[in-house]
């Protein structure tokens, strides 16, 4: 096998194993979102758009100063578009060759774009919008492999299972005949399959259409690696075949076989490996004649992405649903946008998020979900919990530690167990315990925090839940549970979200009077009840006039 | 009564004296040494407390044969540590398995179907830890529906059917293994309630039932050859899943009979700061009623021992 295979293809399974292990729980041994830090689209992107040095994804820099000496040698050998491409060029057959010319000057018609679409990048980010979760490959993919082929694995994992279960048992492995896959849910994963597909049907026209038209990461690998060291010569043994220019992924050889487009070569050595005359060679800091220029820009065009990138900008300011920047940063927020705890103040976390998914793909109840267009046009993809699927779960803060940007702040459990990310309300019209006198307490029994309580009003002939507002941590697990069918009968809202960008969540729940923990001794069902805490006494409900000081469950007789 | 008779009486009671003295653990408090108890209360450190309160019942050889397949069922159903009371503690599983596998079970199963991510549960509550190094056992929170297999219920009055642990109705033993602790919906939360954590869909009790009548009736097809109630703290209040307040007891309760243990669980704690008597619990009282177990302790051997 070729020397660039026996790496890609390691370093993908690496890319999916990491990916895999990014689930509670996290292991302390390695950081699962390394491969997202290594995109210098993620990085140099994010920090634009923030305005702000992010130094967890100041790796990219190490590998942008190894482009040049070792060229696009990340599109060949590290990144996960460029493995699922190659393995999609090469399963449709035909080898990976390309149809017609193939040579740089022949192919190269939409070679610019790609620059063209960086510009228009950093067109945004000059107004502090960013798009980069379009465009950024390692983003693409994280998503791609988290919600779209995750969960089908998983799907397909168990089907093997509930297959062998019985056998488990009997060849003395009683554990594995206990498990059986989660499989998680995830929104909006028709379209992130869509979206990758159609970049893999490019590959019908050309193989590596994405990399060497589209992507601008590799327009930004291109810059860096116009002079490299490491280059491909060919001697005078060539006899002008013409091999190499067929089989080159990325058209990077010129008509005369000879020169090379550095920018676009991804050292894959495969012109090496075809050549008859064993004529071409990859040395460190060869001469070679030049082919220039690499990169061909129109002025005209340049100028016309930038304003793109500018009206794209504003196309999503000026959307009802856009929550930061713009002329209205007060635009509508939806009752249902619950962000994750420890997302920072919306303008910084819509900035940095480049919606890679590997927060939703590890988050422990499966209750991150991808919106769709609920936090507005560049809001997509950003993760919200969704409370009426699961909880977020108190002691997990996985979020924050995968977050490759931090636009989820990576808190301590106890942090964590501070960042309160909405409140609970109860629609006292759907709960049956209000509404039909039914002796439901599942929101009382499951709240983490303690913050439902159930207490006899005036009125109610049994104990009706009641929320004290300061110790709701909003973590959803009530909405989640609750029995009534369709829509819960309480439900988690942003009201009285912490959003800090820097500092303590403690001290500032501290500071606003919020208690996430039961107070030692406290007998909380009756702390609770306004008319009591008055000195009022109750006024008896109709029909348990002797019941009523006796907690749920409970008879005198 | 002669002298000769008086001294070799006296000698009698002195050995027996001196019997009790030196055997620590053996103290009864109703003495009924022919009379196996119907209820014993342990105390001491949770694990030592256990197993001596399943000798007291003369071991656990008289409720599990060689080759059974025997089933405990905590409560793990929340992912707090052992000290907020709200999950069984580990040192009760740990014994209790124990002394499973050395009356000669083929296969121990510690199942129960948590409320919250079924994994950290197993992890936080410290059961999983506690047991991994005992042979055939396992520890597990089935969550998926495969898991589970629908099962009439003939005597129900509520419920009629529900989805119980296919585990649960393979094995020979069911023994119960709840923590006491206080429950916002039947006022408290043993063996009887515990019981719930083998079944699939709990909606329907809270929903369309009446919880303490729907308990009830679960619990006539899920019958424990052997209670163990872990009180070496009870949730006082704030239960079932806390935080609250965590009154440390020390004991550990045992029945074969599932509604006098519970009985015994509440008559010895405090229940939102004030005290209980066993019918006064909805659930309990309606067990009694319908026969599956008996809730007066005091018509009942109950015999204290020390660990």
């Amino acid at each position: 096998m070729r020397f660039q295979r026996l790496l890609q293809l390691p370093l993908f399974f690496l890319f999916l194993f990491l990916l895999w292990l990014a689930a509670y729980p996290l292991p302390a041994w390695f950081e699962v979102d390394l491969f997202l830090r290594l995109d210098p689209l993620i990085s140099l992107g994010s920090m634009a758009v923030a305005r702000d040095f992010i130094p967890k994804t100041a790796v990219a820099f190490v590998v942008l100063g190894l482009a040049l000496f070792l060229g696009r040698f990340f599109c060949g050998y590290i990144c996960p578009m460029g493995a699922t491409i190659d393995f999609w060029d090469w399963a449709k057959g035909k080898r990976g060759k390309s149809k017609g010319e193939n040579s740089f000057e022949g192919a190269g018609r939409y070679r610019s774009l790609k620059y063209l679409i960086l510009i228009a990048l950093a067109g945004s980010a000059l107004v502090g919008i960013s798009w980069i979760f379009l465009f950024s490959p390692l983003s693409l993919m994280t998503r791609f492999y988290s919600f779209v082929l995750y969960p089908m694995g998983l799907m397909i994992a168990n089907l093997f299972l509930d297959l062998l279960r019985p056998v488990f048992s009997h060849v003395g492995l009683e554990g594995l005949s206990y498990v059986r896959y989660s499989v998680p849910l995830f929104n909006t994963n028709l379209f992130v399959a869509f979206l990758v597909l159609s970049i893999l049907m490019l590959g019908m026209i050309r193989p590596r259409f994405w990399c060497r038209n589209l992507c601008p990461a590799g327009a930004i690998f291109a810059l860096f690696s116009l002079r490299p060291l490491f280059r491909r010569k060919v001697s005078e043994k060539c006899t002008s075949c013409g091999r190499c220019v067929r089989i080159c992924p990325m058209g990077a050889i010129a008509e005369d076989f000879v020169r090379t487009a550095h920018s676009e070569c991804i050292t894959c050595l495969k012109c090496e490996e075809v050549c008859p005359e064993k004529a071409i060679s990859f040395k460190m800091g060869v001469k070679v004649p030049r082919l220039s220029p690499e990169v061909n820009l129109d002025r005209r065009k340049a100028l016309g992405a930038g304003v793109t990138g500018l009206a794209a900008a504003a196309l999503t300011m000026t959307n009802l649903h856009h929550l930061h920047g713009g002329e209205t940063p007060r635009a509508l927020r939806s009752a249902g946008l619950i962000r994750p705890p420890g997302a920072l103040p919306e303008t910084e976390f819509q900035a940095r998020c480049v919606r890679c998914g590997e927060c939703i793909k590890g988050c422990l109840t499966n209750t991150l979900q991808p919106v769709w267009f609920e936090a507005g046009l560049s809001g997509m993809w950003t993760p919200k919990i969704s409370a009426r699927l699961a909880g977020c779960e108190q002691g997990c803060n996985l979020c924050g530690q995968v977050c490759p940007t931090a636009a989820i702040r990576p808190l301590t459990l106890e942090e964590k167990s501070f960042a309160k990310v909405g409140t609970a309300r109860i629609d006292k019209t759907r709960c049956i315990a209000w509404e039909q006198d039914k002796k439901c307490l599942i929101c009382d029994e499951i709240c983490p925090y303690n913050a439902i309580v159930s207490q006899f009003v005036t009125g109610h002939p049994i104990t009706v839940p009641v929320i004290d507002e300061d110790k709701c941590n909003g973590c959803g697990y009530c909405e989640c549970k609750c029995p009534v069918t369709g829509e819960s009968a309480i439900i988690v809202e942003p009201l009285g979200e912490l959003r800090l960008a820097s500092g303590s969540y403690k001290e500032k729940a501290r500071e606003l009077g919020l208690v996430f923990h039961a107070k030692d001794k406290v007998e909380d069902h009756t702390i609770l009840n306004r008319d009591q805490r008055e000195g009022k006494e109750l006024e008896e409900g109709p029909a348990v006039k002797d019941e009523k000081k006796l907690p749920a469950g409970f008879t005198t007789n | 009564m002669n002298r000769r008779e008086f001294l070799k009486k006296s000698a009698q009671y002195a050995a027996i004296g001196a019997a009790g003295m030196s055997v620590p653990g053996m103290i009864e408090r109703v003495y009924a040494a022919d009379k196996e108890p119907q209820i014993v209360v342990a105390n001491g450190g949770p694990g030592p407390a256990t197993r001596a309160a399943v000798n007291a019942f003369g071991g656990m050889e008289r409720f599990v044969k060689k080759g059974d397949k025997v089933v405990i069922k905590p409560n793990m159903s929340f992912p707090n540590p052992p000290d907020w009371g709200s999950t069984t503690h580990p040192d009760v599983v740990r014994e209790l398995t124990t002394l499973c596998v050395e009356a000669g079970a083929s296969s121990v199963l510690v199942l129960d179907n948590p409320l919250r991510s079924a994994e950290l549960c197993l992890v936080r509550s410290g059961v999983r830890k506690a047991c991994e190094d005992l042979p055939h056992t396992q520890v597990q929170g089935p969550t998926n529906k495969s898991f589970y297999e629908e099962v009439k219920i003939p005597e129900g009055k509520a419920l009629t059917s529900t989805m119980i642990m296919k585990k649960v109705l393979e094995a020979n033993v069911l023994i119960a293994a709840p923590v006491a602790k206080s429950h916002s919906a039947t006022g408290v939360s043993m063996a009887l309630k515990g019981m719930m954590g083998l079944i699939y869909d709990r909606k329907d009790f809270h929903l369309n039932l009446d919880i303490d009548v729907a308990v009830v009736d679960l619990c006539t097809v899920l019958k424990p050859k052997l209670t163990v109630i872990d009180a070496s703290r009870i949730l006082s209040e704030g239960g079932p899943s806390g935080p609250g307040k965590v009154i440390p007891m020390n004991k550990i309760i045992a029945s074969r009979d599932i509604v006098a243990a519970d009985s015994m669980a509440v008559e010895l704690g405090t229940w939102y700061g004030r005290k209980f008597k066993s019918h006064q619990v909805k659930h309990i009282q309606i067990a009694n009623q319908r026969g599956l177990g008996n809730m007066d302790i005091s018509s009942q051997t109950v015999r204290e021992v020390s660990a």
